[in-house]
């Protein structure tokens, strides 16, 4: 439990929130693509946020008889990101990757979807900046008790 | 009756209600404990429950934001920390220097479809209101600090 255990927690967080921007407008920015490197259609791309935690430090604090929750209380950080391998079927037989039929497999990228994933990320970031301002106020007001 | 009051843990000292240097004897404190020997040190039990209540306050403040850090967390369970009535019960017990805090979970409490037991902005305003807590105990400790650098002359 250190003085700023609060700040690198929130700093965990404007972390995991600005990969979910990256990988929102990584999406947004491949919603038409059709050739990867993997070959066919760009595959959409959610990020899995989970409690960080455990660890070896938590381990030992709990060991030596800390409080286990606070001593777990390590922010969050990604767990995976996971690509979703469904496509969708477009008619557009003028396109150069369209097959026999006429039909093209396109990313299922939803804009909407995207947009609205963005402005959660956004607002979740700028709740983390609150907090991180937050804790240091407290600890500059802490600090004035010196003077 | 006044023999039944356990005494404090470390011989810490009570507020003195009344004591007569010339007259000898004990100070008596506010809850009726006599003091032996006449108490000498510098922080009496109202700093040391505002130092523990600075702590939980310190505490909270880092799991409200360990909260806020996991609002898009699947499932989260928020953590809190009613330090307030921990410090209570610390003070019935007399010892208010080395209060231990538990910070809870609330496995019952889903409020989102994900499983996720967090309100954005509950966990927000929980912590606003924690900071200017912590910043009014910061202030009254302040407070009783100058009071004792006034009488011991510090300037």
């Amino acid at each position: 439990m250190g003085l700023f255990d609060a700040i690198d927690i929130a700093g965990s967080g404007l972390a995991a929130e600005r990969l979910r921007m990256d990988v929102t407008a990584e999406n947004l920015a491949n919603a038409q693509t059709t050739r990867t490197a993997q070959g066919g259609a760009y595959q959409r791309k959610e990020v899995v946020l989970q409690e960080a935690g455990g660890g070896f430090g938590a381990a030992l604090v709990g060991a030596m008889g800390g409080p286990r929750a606070v001593a777990s209380a390590s922010g969050v950080e990604v767990a995976a990101i996971v690509a979703d391998p469904t496509t969708r079927q477009v008619y557009d037989p003028s396109h150069p990757d369209a097959d026999a039929n006429g039909y093209v497999d396109m990313p299922n990228i939803n804009p909407v979807t995207e947009m609205v994933d963005l402005i959660s990320a956004s607002r979740a970031y700028e709740a983390n900046v609150t907090a991180m301002q937050s804790a240091k106020t407290l600890f500059t007001k802490t600090l004035e008790l010196l003077r | 009756m006044k023999d039944e009051i356990a005494p404090l843990k470390n011989s810490r000292p009570r507020p003195i209600l009344s004591h007569d240097p010339q007259g000898g004897g004990s100070p008596e404190t506010t809850d009726g404990w006599k003091e032996t020997p006449t108490p000498m040190s510098l922080f009496d039990s109202t700093q040391l429950a505002l130092e523990s209540a600075l702590r939980g306050a310190s505490i909270r403040q880092t799991l409200l934001t360990d909260n806020l850090a996991n609002i898009n967390t699947p499932g989260y369970q928020r953590k809190d920390l009613d330090f307030h009535a921990q410090l209570r019960a610390a003070q019935a017990a007399g010892d208010v220097a080395d209060v231990e805090f538990r910070p809870t979970t609330d496995p019952a409490r889903i409020v989102r479809a994900d499983g996720s037991g967090l309100d954005a902005d509950q966990e927000a305003a929980e912590l606003a209101k924690n900071a200017l807590e912590y910043q009014a105990i910061v202030q009254v400790m302040g407070a009783r600090i100058g009071i004792l650098q006034t009488a011991i002359g510090v300037r």
